[in-house]
């Protein structure tokens, strides 16, 4: 039975790395026929990454962009979790607060950037505003959710018992609806993660590079000042490793604190 | 996921409660606008409003907004050509699944907007760039939909038909299809929420029109109002785009309970 699970094994990973091994050898290949300086190439790609890792840019860009995505992460947690709670548990709350949640939910964050650049200038501020605005709504939606889907058994069981309301929010209604603010959790990490290159990006290409670094702002450097294709590429694999990472990182945290929910 | 306060029991009050809301914000806003003093920093919900009466009979709103649904209109036709058939092959088919599997997961994790830079040296300023992020953008939400709606069909009605020997043609456009069209339907809302998102973005820094253009446009200018009339454009824009869908759900799909959830 193993032996034929093992022997199974290695022709899925022979498949699995099939198509990404051919698409490498095709843009290998469509470079090398049509060279010209700027085209990246999988070996130039690599060189590039190993020198900007090695000069220590990459991991700075990255590191300035975590942090903002961490601070405003943080912000909008501490904000949408209680309100999302209040929301659920207080019908009058929701009933008054929704309108106002539901007009500024479908309002993109790049949207409102322009205006947190006008308010904050293109420093971190407004970066790390822009990740909690996008980071806000996930959070919210998820936790008045979680609250309404809590056993109404227990609630009528703690009522019932006399247990005061701010007992049964901390014993009942919290661990209730914890897997659900699990995902809401999740889903802002990764919105955030996009809003904050988007955030970097456009600071960058608004404040002519005279932005606060991050990721987003070295990607846009390579394309209106020193035009280097490969470091972009670099740049995109960057993002798209830290935003997996996050991803599994926070899945694996939240299964370790809820191993009662999957 | 929350309830709909337009669609509670008692309408007319959840109307009521929705303008009563709208309407302390609303307050609230002009009362630290009159205290700022300054149109340019925070403009009053009157200035606002006149800006959006302007811009409509000029019908510069219109125009903008009618170019960036075009976009999003082409590049959700073309994600869902793209997306829906190889979600269909790769939840049916294991070999597809084991070879493209990768691929998918590695592209992924990189946000649409990480893909800007380099497609403004692939397409330029222009409509391809908004088109191609938008495309992106919308185009894993819906492949992952479709594969998990196909793996949702029932076994045992393939299983069944397999065995009354229908065709396999036949077993795809009559069981797995319509079985996966609510997951389909979720996917594409999804895809539409990201590809707005995305637009924004794209167009703020290369596009020489529509919404995205315009706000950045008139930060410029810094006449916020305009600003902020533009953003809230977007927003009515997404929220309709998004209704729109819904009921296009609760239509198809009437009996699914992922067209009533929100």
């Amino acid at each position: 039975m193993t032996a034929a699970a093992s022997g199974a094994l290695a022709p899925r990973l022979l498949r699995g790395a099939a198509v990404p091994l051919l698409l490498l050898a095709v843009w290998s290949a469509a470079t090398a026929l049509y060279p010209t300086v700027r085209t990246p190439t999988p070996a130039k790609v690599a060189l590039a990454a190993v020198e900007m890792t090695a000069s220590g840019d990459l991991p700075l860009g990255v590191l300035q962009s975590l942090g903002r995505v961490f601070g405003g992460f943080a912000v909008a947690a501490a904000l949408a979790i209680p309100l999302g709670l209040a929301m659920g548990s207080v019908r009058g709350v929701e009933r008054n607060v929704d309108p106002l949640v539901e007009s500024f939910r479908p309002i993109a964050a790049i949207a409102i950037l322009p205006l947190a650049i006008l308010w904050l200038g293109t420093g971190t501020s407004a970066a790390v505003s822009i990740v909690a605005y996008a980071a806000f709504f996930p959070i919210v939606v998820n936790t008045v959710a979680g609250v309404k889907r809590v056993d109404p058994t227990l609630l009528r069981a703690a009522a019932t018992m006399g247990v005061d309301r701010l007992t049964v929010l901390r014993t009942v209604i919290v661990p209730g609806a914890l897997p659900s603010i699990g995902v809401g959790l999740r889903i802002a990490l990764g919105v955030a993660w996009t809003a904050i290159i988007a955030a970097e990006l456009a600071v960058g290409a608004k404040a002519g590079g005279g932005g606060s670094g991050g990721i987003g702002q070295m990607m846009f450097v390579f394309y209106a000042y020193s035009i280097e294709l490969n470091r972009i590429v670099v740049c995109m694999i960057a993002v798209g490793l830290v935003a997996f990472v996050l991803d599994r990182g926070l899945r694996a945290i939240l299964a370790r604190l809820m191993p009662w929910s999957h | 996921m929350t309830r709909q306060p337009l669609r509670s029991p008692a309408g007319a009050a959840g109307v009521v409660v929705y303008f009563r809301t709208m309407a302390a914000f609303a307050l609230a806003w002009a009362a630290l606008s009159a205290w700022t003093a300054n149109t340019a920093l925070l403009p009053s919900p009157l200035a606002v409003g006149r800006a959006i009466v302007e811009l409509a009979a000029d019908l510069e709103l219109f125009k903008h907004a009618a170019i960036s649904l075009g976009r999003m209109v082409a590049s959700l036709a073309i994600a869902v050509a793209l997306a829906v058939p190889l979600g269909l092959l790769m939840g049916t088919r294991r070999l597809a699944e084991d070879l493209l599997d990768p691929v998918v997961e590695v592209l992924r994790p990189i946000s649409g907007i990480a893909w800007i830079p380099l497609a403004l040296f692939m397409f330029g300023i222009g409509n391809a760039l908004p088109v191609f992020i938008m495309t992106y953008a919308a185009f894993f939400p819906i492949l992952l939909g479709t594969i998990s709606g196909v793996r949702g069909v029932d076994r045992r009605l393939v299983d069944a038909a397999r065995t009354m020997g229908v065709p396999a043609r036949t077993i795809m456009t009559t069981i797995v299809v319509p079985a996966a069209t609510p997951s389909l339907l979720v996917a594409i809302r999804l895809g539409v929420a990201s590809a707005w998102t995305a637009v924004v973005a794209a167009e703020l820094i290369g596009a020489p029109s529509g919404l995205g253009y315009a706000i950045e446009w008139y930060r410029e200018l810094l006449m916020t109002p305009q600003v902020m009339a533009f953003i809230a454009m977007i927003g009515l824009l997404g929220f309709l785009f998004d209704a729109a869908l819904r009921a296009l759900s609760r239509r198809l799909t009437p009996w699914a309970p992922e067209a009533r959830a929100r």
